[in-house]
């Protein structure tokens, strides 16, 4: 009980609190920008709060954290550009709304949906932590290599008219995913021993080039067209909205806590699982998926949030990050003489109700600061396109450039922003190329673990999944979602799947 | 007024001038090689605004990761010998040459403050069926093709202490690579893999709550972190022609540095790296602080790389012999 009080912490004391709501309002904008990272942010805390207490340090932390999950998808829905990688499925039906001037109530439902994520997400964490890190510890290599087949046969429900063309852009994905050092051997793959490939390509610059430039360049099309003018009276979904997303909701928040709990699994494919959950189980939407469907928008904003309380989970109970900023966070707590892994739940319980009690409150400013200013905010739609392009391309620009601080990522860029216009010209979508990336190396390394754990033979791998339950179930789910589109599925069960 | 305005501007005009002469009189950039969050990143972030303190100048620091280490590598090597850019780095860019990731290694730099080395320990899962290294090798022995090491890649330490016991006494065993020793040791906790060697401080936790058991500690001597763990020459001396051996932190400058830069940087982080607050967070994290400079710094990081360097070329995981480099056989 006397740990349980530390919850109360963070809400209590007026300095913590408003620490937590900068680091909020901060990620918001820190999120919404393409290539300003909340990654990128935690890590220059580090060093700003190095003189700081644990407490402070940590409110500033987990407000730009929360925030800047859900700041993405401002950009992502105004600009088709996603602020950051969990934002992408977002974007795909958030930006025609924007285009059919529903941006405010895109947006008012992302943030609405989000806060419902990351409550369920704070929830899981506080009763269930032990319990979800025991299950995320259970995924061996064959299993992350199943999860990943199963995001590949997203790239169905991403690849629009044509699934041909789907397929070639997942697989462009994958490719482009595979250049660089291998980190397993060191060796070089498609690098043609240029130092530049050896990093790899910036898979941000790939997303903002992919979304933004080629964006930018499509408007060019129509750079006279008068832009589309915003409606702007209803933004707060109203409650009978959310209470009728409410199944899909918690589907997708448990998506996101358990995706987002797995170490080596981020908001960014729980997102686009999420997303692709919505389009299996919306029986008819209201408007098609891909053309500004409400669904495309619960589902991933809802999952991404959620995924910010599951990567608290392996953080907490074992020192293990959940992602990218959990890994910046424990080092932090390392610094604050603080020893992050199993240990700490029963040494120092209060600073895991500190954490639960930060959350939470930045959870509450972030509906707070998502709902107010959001008619300001969709004025950039209406903008001219004259200044928008340039605009587009500006924040492109920076964006590709302050992922890593290097010009090559600013020429990948602008070629992959150049190469998605045509791309999208002649009807590829171009969803399953950023799928494609995020999967390649969770894809590829787990094949990799897997069969060399198995003495290397196909067999024995095989073995392997049929008698553990849990591959079992992961099995039994690709080939379902498989079967359930062939022909003679449709034919037995009769269903227009 | 205006006679006011040119004075302020004139005396504005010599601070500056007289700021240049001195180092530093702008922001130094620091370049991690490796990841936010990740043991570089960390003691990096810890030592240096202790170190910021003494030089009286502001060190940005910044992860320029990518090719094991290699891009952040080049990006300092590029840059003006300075010291307005450092290299904040491990012991990765030692086996460069040898292993084929590039031209360039420590000796194209001067070693600023070689901070702290960390000790190697194998740990196993809690259900392995051995508790010690004779029987972890009795086991490998009796189970060959069956027992599964984690690996970091070629070069990383796993390879390196895998090395080591292959000389002594081969073993048959299955290394499944992973991204680095914090996944494989979550793959350990998870029963995935049987045996990783790891760095002392990213396994002791897990060691202390039971997730996960110490096997030996790859040292000379017993850790003080983890007092009832036997270093492994009480078991098997033969190991200690290799030993003390064990990953380091370093900040480098540029080679062309001028001297009087170098002697400010040194003193600096000399005195940052004897910070007690640092010094605490070393011990927690079970590294042993060398805070080495100048001809001592220059003479251990040869000595690592030879031993090093020769050992992974007779287990035959090299691309380039060491020869090649003029690097001499120890």
């Amino acid at each position: 009980m006397q740990a349980f009080s530390a919850f109360l912490i963070p809400i209590l004391d007026l300095q913590l609190l408003s620490l937590v709501a900068i680091g909020t309002f901060a990620g918001i904008y820190i999120g919404a920008i393409p290539g300003l990272s909340v990654t990128m942010a935690v890590s220059i805390l580090i060093s700003f709060t190095f003189k700081w207490d644990v407490y402070p340090a940590l409110s500033l932390m987990i407000g730009i954290f929360m925030g800047g999950v859900y700041g993405g998808s401002r950009t992502a829905i105004l600009l088709n550009i996603p602020g950051a990688p969990a934002a992408i499925a977002t974007a795909l039906d958030g930006y025609p709304m924007a285009k059919r001037g529903e941006a405010g109530e895109a947006i008012g439902i992302t943030t609405v949906m989000s806060f419902f994520g990351g409550f369920v997400g704070i929830i899981v964490l506080a009763v269930a932590a032990p319990l979800v890190s025991d299950f995320a510890l259970r995924f061996q290599p064959r299993d992350y290599m199943l999860l990943a087949v199963l995001g590949i046969l997203l790239v169905g429900s991403l690849s629009g008219d044509s699934l041909i063309k789907g397929v070639f852009a997942g697989a462009l994905g994958i490719l482009i995913g595979t250049v660089g050092l291998d980190p397993l051997t060191i060796a070089d793959r498609f690098t043609f021993q240029l130092p530049e490939l050896r990093g790899g390509i910036s898979f941000i610059a790939v997303m903002i080039g992919m979304f933004g430039i080629s964006e930018a360049l499509m408007q060019l099309h129509d750079v006279n067209k008068a832009a589309i003018k915003q409606k702007i009276s209803r933004i707060v979904p109203s409650w009978g909205t959310v209470r009728k997303y409410l199944p899909l909701s918690l589907q997708s928040s448990g998506i996101g806590v358990i995706i987002g709990a797995l170490p080596g699994t981020g908001g960014d494919i729980a997102a686009l699982m999420a997303y692709d959950h919505a389009k299996r189980v919306t029986k008819n939407p209201e408007v098609p998926f891909g053309e500004g469907a409400r669904e495309g928008l619960v589902a991933p904003e809802t999952a991404n949030n959620a995924a910010v309380g599951g990567a608290f989970i392996p953080m907490m109970t074992l020192g293990i990050p959940g992602d990218a900023v959990t890994a910046i966070m424990i080092g932090a707590l390392f610094i604050h003489g603080l020893n992050p892994g199993p240990m700490l739940m029963i040494e120092k319980p209060d600073m895991f109700w500190f954490i639960v009690g930060a959350l939470t409150m930045a959870n509450c400013f972030m509906l707070l600061f998502g709902l107010t200013g959001i008619k300001t905010f969709v004025k950039i739609v209406e903008m001219p396109r004259s200044v928008l392009i340039p605009l587009i391309f500006l924040l492109s620009i920076v964006g590709a450039y302050a992922v890593n601080g290097s010009l090559t990522d600013v020429y990948w860029m602008l070629g992959f922003g150049v190469l998605g216009y045509f791309m999208k010209l002649y009807g590829y979508q171009l969803g399953p190329v950023i799928l494609g990336v995020i999967l390649s190396r969770l894809l590829d390394d787990n094949w990799r673990r897997a069969i060399i754990s198995e003495q290397e033979s196909l067999p024995m791998l095989l073995k392997g999944i049929v008698t553990s339950p849990l591959s079992l179930v992961l099995m039994v789910s690709v080939i379902l979602i498989i079967a359930a589109k062939t022909p003679l599925w449709r034919r037995a069960f009769g269903t227009r799947g | 007024m205006k006679l006011n305005w040119l004075g302020a501007v004139v005396a504005l005009g010599m601070m500056t001038g007289s700021a240049l002469a001195q180092y530093p009189n702008k922001e130094i950039q620091g370049i991690i090689q490796w990841g936010a969050g990740g043991s570089t990143d960390v003691v990096m972030r810890a030592v240096t605004p202790h170190a910021e303190a003494v030089l009286g100048g502001k060190v940005v620091m910044q992860n320029v990761t990518g090719g094991v280490g290699a891009i952040g590598l080049n990006r300092v090597a590029d840059a003006p010998a300075d010291g307005y850019t450092l290299l904040m780095g491990a012991e990765n860019p030692l086996l460069y040459k040898v292993m084929g990731l590039g031209q360039k290694d420590y000796s194209d730099f001067v070693p600023i403050n070689l901070i702290a080395r960390g000790i190697p320990i194998i740990v196993a899962k809690p259900d392995a069926p051995f508790n010690t290294f004779p029987e972890m090798l009795a086991h490998i022995k009796a189970n060959p093709r069956s027992v599964k090491f984690g690996s970091t890649g070629p070069g990383g330490l796993p390879s390196v202490v895998t090395a080591m016991i292959n000389n002594k006494a081969p073993m048959q065993i299955i290394a499944v690579p992973y991204d680095g020793d914090g996944p494989a040791l979550t793959a350990l906790m998870g029963g995935a893999i049987d045996v990783m060697p790891a760095v002392l401080g990213a396994a002791i936790e897990n060691i202390k709550a039971g997730r996960m058991k110490a096997i030996a500690i790859f040292d000379t001597q017993a850790n003080p972190a983890l007092p009832n763990v036997k270093p492994v020459v009480e078991t098997n001396p033969e190991f200690g022609a290799f030993l003390p051996w064990g990953p380091f932190f370093g900040v480098f400058a540029k080679k062309g540095t001028p001297d009087d830069v170098v002697a400010k940087l040194t003193a600096a982080y000399a005195a940052g790296v004897k910070h007690p607050d640092f010094v605490k967070l070393m011990d927690t994290r079970g590294f042993t602080i060398m805070n080495i400079s100048g001809n001592e710094a220059t003479s251990f990081l040869a000595k690592w790389q030879s031993n090093t360097a020769w050992l992974l070329q007779d287990a035959g995981v090299t691309k380039a012999s060491p020869a090649t480099f003029n690097i001499p056989r120890p």
